[in-house]
């Protein structure tokens, strides 16, 4: 039997066995058994855990002498994900806005070469591209494919991947973290607060940034606005040389997800 | 988000068992899994199922209204419309009378070789 269909015997009230989370499995006592209809406990609102994924390796793929790259658009097509099975910027993140921030950068000047490219963001063995125009899967194919060649070309060639300027930059992850910390003080959870969010700093990686979002923020349906407009932008303005920031909050988990 | 026709799951019970009938939500709106078979006692394997027939924006399995559940591993089949039909093997996790296990993954992203 389909939900709908449960559902529309639940409103008919034909169907005893469709009940609201944490309601009690046992029949309620009929009214004259019960002292006031305002005695009865509220129902138990159950708290949603996350169970760890196990990934079951397909195969396994020891190290290979071929530079292997997977590309994988995220599931609102807005960016393409290009995972290389060999260092870009070990231990380090870095967001090249434009062309313009590329110089200097042979990895990033051969990935902006490809038209339509509008951001890259490296870290680790991973390149996260952002482009113009059509963001569909099919867009992505072709591109990836272009992308992917310059990667491999750059790594071919062999020279340093990323500008000495910018590593210069780049200071002591306690750096990082006393500026992150300083932002999410003084700007970003005062400006949440009225909503009842939080954010908290949860690990500062090199110059990568994970943080998590607590109280009405988790699993809020403008959660990933407050995020890349609001957060991001904060923290790139007061602590430029911060590179990828991530969100590790479990929107659907909690006692109160937008979701649920 | 895709519609969710039907989904399976199987579920391993570790130390500690419970009692059927093993409830679900979907949506928040709770129902007993259907086709069922095995039990969900020390050891045992269940495995039951449901046409969902809508989107799932939340889809759990209910903890005991008693007690704990140890569960060592589930395994959940999701039929879903336009999406070619895919499992996620949960590890280990313990419910108890004020907890859900969130048992809904969305389909595998498409990855391609470049």
């Amino acid at each position: 039997m389909s939900v709908l269909k449960k559902l529309s015997q639940m409103f008919s009230g034909s169907d005893s066995k469709v009940q609201q989370a944490g309601e009690a499995v046992s029949e309620s006592p009929k009214p004259s058994d019960s002292p006031s209809a305002f005695a009865e406990e509220p129902p138990v609102r159950r708290r949603v855990i996350q169970a760890p994924v196990v990934i079951e390796e397909a195969e396994a793929s020891g190290p290979s002498d071929q530079i292997l790259i997977k590309a994988e658009p995220s599931r609102d097509n807005e960016q393409c994900k290009l995972m290389v099975n060999r260092p870009l910027f070990k231990g380090h993140s870095w967001l090249f806005s434009n062309f313009e921030e590329a110089a200097g950068s042979p990895l990033a000047e051969s990935v902006f070469s490809v038209d339509s490219v509008e951001t890259v963001l490296i870290h680790d063995s991973t390149a996260v591209v952002t482009k113009t125009g059509a963001k569909g899967v099919s867009d992505w194919e072709a591109l990836a494919k272009e992308v992917g060649g310059a990667l491999r070309r750059t790594l071919e060639a062999g020279a340093d991947l990323v500008s000495k300027d910018i590593i210069a930059k780049i200071p002591s992850e306690q750096v990082v973290q006393e500026e992150i910390q300083k932002v999410i003080d003084t700007e970003v959870n005062p400006g949440v607060a009225g909503h009842g969010g939080k954010i908290t700093l949860t690990a500062i990686t090199g110059n990568t940034v994970t943080i998590q979002m607590g109280g009405g923020c988790q699993g809020c349906s403008a959660a990933d606005l407050t995020l890349k407009q609001g957060i991001h932008s904060a923290f790139r303005k007061a602590v430029p040389y911060v590179g990828a920031i991530y969100d590790e909050t479990d929107h659907a988990g909690g006692l109160n997800p937008y979701y649920r | 988000m895709p519609k969710l026709n039907r989904f399976n799951i199987e579920i391993e019970t570790g130390e500690t068992g419970t009692d059927l009938p093993v409830h679900f939500t979907i949506n928040n709106h709770k129902m007993p899994l259907e086709d069922t078979q095995g039990g969900v006692a020390q050891g045992k394997t269940f495995t039951g199922g449901f046409e969902i027939g809508s989107f799932a924006h939340s889809l759990t399995l209910v903890g005991p209204e008693s007690g704990q559940w140890d569960i060592r591993k589930m395994k959940v089949d999701y039929d879903c419309e336009h999406t070619a039909p895919y499992s996620v093997v949960f590890g280990a996790v313990t419910l108890d009378e004020t907890s859900e296990v969130n048992i809904w993954q969305d389909p595998p992203l498409p990855t391609w070789d470049v």
